[in-house]
């Protein structure tokens, strides 16, 4: 019976382990034209950036320059009902849901709401929101200002969002407020000036 | 069900969730980086130490006496070994208030920038493509801020370090020896560092060093020697004057 | 997986150390020594570690930085368990918005703002704060520690024992839990002594605990999940069940002359503070708690951040009955404070989600003339078509 428990050990182990390696981080090339968050978005990224292969959610991925930490852009495409990224635990921290009727005002609480909720943090404030075309429909774009639990590092972040036929679109950037937010943050909006919904589904990824 | 728990039990308490040796590059040293002749001072800032005991099941013992020994044979072991690289180590002093806070915040920002290292460019799995690739520089930095940490001491490098050790108890080491027997390979003891040099001019991260297998007994002076030797490894300037510490 | 638990194997199950002290009436204090040095490898471990977690805490951004605010709170300690004792804590008011509070070894303690929150008098926060200080005097994390070592390395030896491995695992995980029962159950009687001897009702300490499961019941319900049952323990609960402790402190502190609760003080002394507090909790997507919450702040007078923070919470669910809910409750905290900028913003919101584009631009307009320079101004503007 010790025998077999350790084989599964063993198994178990090795698919737990194994998983970074099975992963593939991707590039994204400059100048060309890609769907993200498995929906009709597309962007045109100036310089190289990397996706990740782990997803925040269903419908949504993360590009890095150096490392999600230091510099992470988040794109999202909700769908009514649904939150922005998985849950930690769905019964004891659930996140607030998308809700197609909400206003723009109700946006950058959203967003506050699931960091707040989903990095245990208190220290989460809201320094900007304002009016901005965004995919051909009235958006908003907002900054904010946040630290993890009991984090020493305070991080800076800027998001865009509209919500198109009942949908959310929304793009995050978050960087560390020592440098990095600063640096970046430029990349982040030519980005977001690129982006652009196609009207007909887009072949499946590569 | 109940078996599913054993085994989540199980797991955690052999620690094989836990990112253990996998063919993984451990420094590297930023292109192009020499030491600067003329201004060597290394501002050395507080070092995360840790020391303790693993008890059978693998839970930490921290133990003060232990820290403390390993704190003072880590210092002396790395101001001998900066001396004889030519280079003048001085400690950070405490201080308060604002000076705190930007201290711990550069701190952390190390912490993170050190672990995106380790993650995204040393660890083969996981590397960033632009990483990656043929003649990828070893790009990373704290921004030009770091230097008003340094004003006072007139420094010209900022070295961080971080090491923990946990040594395994009798009942561990039994306990590895019966797993082993089970066909179970597990680990009596974990030693872990990693240590940075960063450029207080322009924030820049000279070189990294990150091994989660270290070597040497910091409880002793000889020891400390030798984690000093391996957490300098590949320290710029430092293959042959370290060699004779090893 | 709990009928499990029933089949382990006594033997070992029975040699785990669980110090079972039942639970008995208060008795004298035991002995205090001040200055308190660690002793032995594992206590001075130990405070090493705390030390070096204060020393982070110290300058942690999330420690409340509010010189009042703290006098106060160490005020009540120092009433709640004597002059000499009180001197060798030192309390951080953490940002963290959940009900909690917790002591290391070294004297540093650590309360949460979402425990400020929900405590309602002086008295309460002394039978908290006593708790927290009775685990302190007992020296519990020394205890615990050693507890949790050897119960972990049981499980680790039981792996090999085959099919009965795992429930063996499982008591003796199992047995840290109910090691921590019993000393949360010591901390309490131990504070009880404290309350019989402090200035304040021993009452108190009752209150909270039917007021946290009453929240729980009320978080559950909200979101359509089953209500916890209060008269089982719970496999991995750290501590007795909120209806054990009610009932227990109740029992025991019931014979007690009757002595004041110092409600008002208590609550004029978190009054600058309780905006941030209830905006934190709004925040946590958690309808049926936080409603339980508000009302049980209110008791029977709605001042007019409860009244706004109600109507916030409706307008965030935002059910068509949510909205109209919410303005109402703005309208009432408007005609309690009518310069409540915030309040006119919520209202504003709720209108025009709810369709009502002419009335929300006039509630709109006032918040803009409150707040000229609020970090939403263009927005509004943009919204209201300015």
């Amino acid at each position: 019976m010790a025998i077999r428990i350790a084989s599964f050990l063993v198994i178990i182990c090795a698919a737990l382990s194994a998983q970074p390696l099975i992963a593939g981080n991707a590039l994204m090339p400059a100048g060309t034209s890609v769907a993200v968050a498995k929906s009709t978005l597309t962007v045109t990224p100036e310089r190289e950036w990397n996706r990740l292969s782990a997803r925040p959610g269903r419908n949504s991925e993360t590009w890095t320059l150096d490392g999600d930490d230091l510099n992470g852009v988040n794109f999202y495409s909700i769908e009514t009902a649904r939150a922005l990224f998985r849950e930690v635990s769905k019964r004891t921290k659930p996140l607030p849901r998308f809700s197609s009727t909400m206003l723009l005002t109700d946006i950058p609480a959203l967003l506050e709401n699931s960091y707040r909720i989903a990095l245990g943090t208190t220290l989460f404030s809201m320094t900007n929101i304002e009016p901005v075309p965004f995919l051909g429909a009235k958006g908003v774009r907002f900054s904010y200002s946040f630290r993890k639990q009991m984090e020493d590092v305070s991080r800076n972040g800027e998001a865009v969002g509209a919500i198109v036929n009942g949908r959310l679109y929304l793009m995050s950037f978050d960087a560390p407020a020592i440098l990095y937010f600063d640096r970046d943050v430029a990349t982040f909006r030519q980005i977001v000036s690129s982006a652009r919904l196609e009207s007909l589904p887009m072949a499946a990824r590569r | 069900m109940r078996y599913a728990f054993g085994y989540a039990v199980l797991c955690l308490l052999l620690g094989c969730l836990s990112p253990t040796a996998m063919a993984q590059e451990k420094s590297a040293v930023r292109q192009g980086f020499a030491l600067d002749p003329n201004s060597t001072k290394i501002l050395l800032f507080r070092p995360k130490v840790t020391v303790g005991s693993q008890s059978t099941a693998g839970m930490f013992e921290p133990n003060a006496d232990w820290t403390q020994q390993a704190r003072d044979n880590l210092d002396v072991a790395l101001a001998e070994a900066q001396q004889s690289l030519g280079n003048e180590i001085v400690g950070s002093v405490d201080v308060a208030g604002q000076q705190a806070e930007s201290l711990a915040e550069y701190q952390s920002l190390f912490g993170i920038v050190a672990q995106s290292v380790i993650e995204f460019q040393f660890f083969p799995g996981n590397r960033l493509p632009t990483k990656k690739r043929e003649g990828a520089a070893f790009d990373w930095t704290l921004g030009p801020g770091v230097s008003a940490l340094a004003s006072r001491s007139g420094a010209r490098y900022g070295l961080f370090i971080f090491t923990e050790d946990q040594f395994g108890s009798t009942g561990r080491k039994i306990f590895q020896v019966f797993a082993a027997m089970g066909g179970v390979g597990i680990q009596s003891g974990q030693h872990k560092g990693f240590a940075g040099l960063v450029d207080l001019n322009g924030g820049d991260l000279l070189w990294l060093n990150a091994d989660l297998q270290m070597g040497g007994d910091v409880r002793t002076i000889d020891g400390a020697r030798r984690r000093v030797a391996q957490l300098l490894e590949d320290f710029p300037g430092s293959s042959i004057s370290l060699a004779a510490a090893q | 997986m709990r009928r499990a638990l029933s089949r382990a194997i006594p033997p070992l199950a029975l040699a785990l150390p669980v110090a079972a002290s039942a639970a008995s009436a208060p008795a004298d204090l035991p002995p205090y020594t001040q200055a308190y040095q660690p002793q032995g490898t594992d206590e001075r471990g130990l405070w090493m570690l705390a030390d070096e977690d204060e020393r982070n805490l110290r300058d942690s951004k999330f420690v409340i930085n509010d010189p009042a605010l703290q006098a106060y709170v160490g005020g009540v300690l120092c009433r709640a368990v004597g002059e000499d004792r009180c001197r060798g804590v030192r309390i951080y008011l953490v940002r963290v918005a959940s009900f909690n509070a917790n002591m290391a070894p070294n004297g540093t303690m650590q309360l949460w703002s979402g425990l400020l929150l929900r405590v309602r008098s002086e008295a309460e926060l002394a039978a908290v704060l006593g708790h927290e200080f009775a685990h302190f005097e007992l020296r519990h994390s020394l205890a615990g520690f050693r507890q949790r070592r050897s119960a972990t390395d049981i499980a680790a030896w039981a792996s090999f024992l085959g099919q009965y491995g795992p429930a063996i695992q499982q008591t003796a995980i199992g047995s840290i839990f109910q090691f921590n029962r019993e000393q949360e159950k010591q901390a309490d009687l131990l504070s009880l002594k404290y309350a019989i001897q402090s200035p304040y009702s021993a009452q108190a300490a009752s209150h909270i605990w039917q007021r946290l499961m009453g929240e729980a019941d009320a978080t559950a319900l909200g979101r359509k999940q089953r209500s916890q049952r209060y008269d089982r323990v719970a496999f991995f609960a750290t501590h007795p069940t909120n209806l054990d402790r009610a009932t227990y402190l109740s029992t025991l502190s019931a014979d007690v002359a009757v002595k004041p609760e110092a409600a008002e003080s208590y609550s004029t002394a978190l009054a600058k503070w309780l905006p941030e507090f209830l905006s934190d909790q709004l925040k946590l997507n958690d309808f049926g708690g936080t409603e339980y919450l508000l009302a049980s702040l209110a008791g029977e007078h709605w001042t007019a951040p409860l009244l706004f923070a109600r109507a916030e919470l409706y307008r965030q669910r935002g059910n068509p009955r949510d909205l109209v809910a919410a303005a109402d409750f703005y309208r009432s905290a408007l005609g309690a404070d009518p310069d409540m900028a915030d309040a006119w913003r919520g209202l504003g919101l709720c209108l025009m989600r709810d369709r009502q584009q002419v009335e929300g631009t006039v509630a709109l307009k006032n918040y803009i003339r409150l707040r000229p320079q609020a970090a939403d101004i263009s927005m509004l503007h943009a919204m209201i078509g300015e």
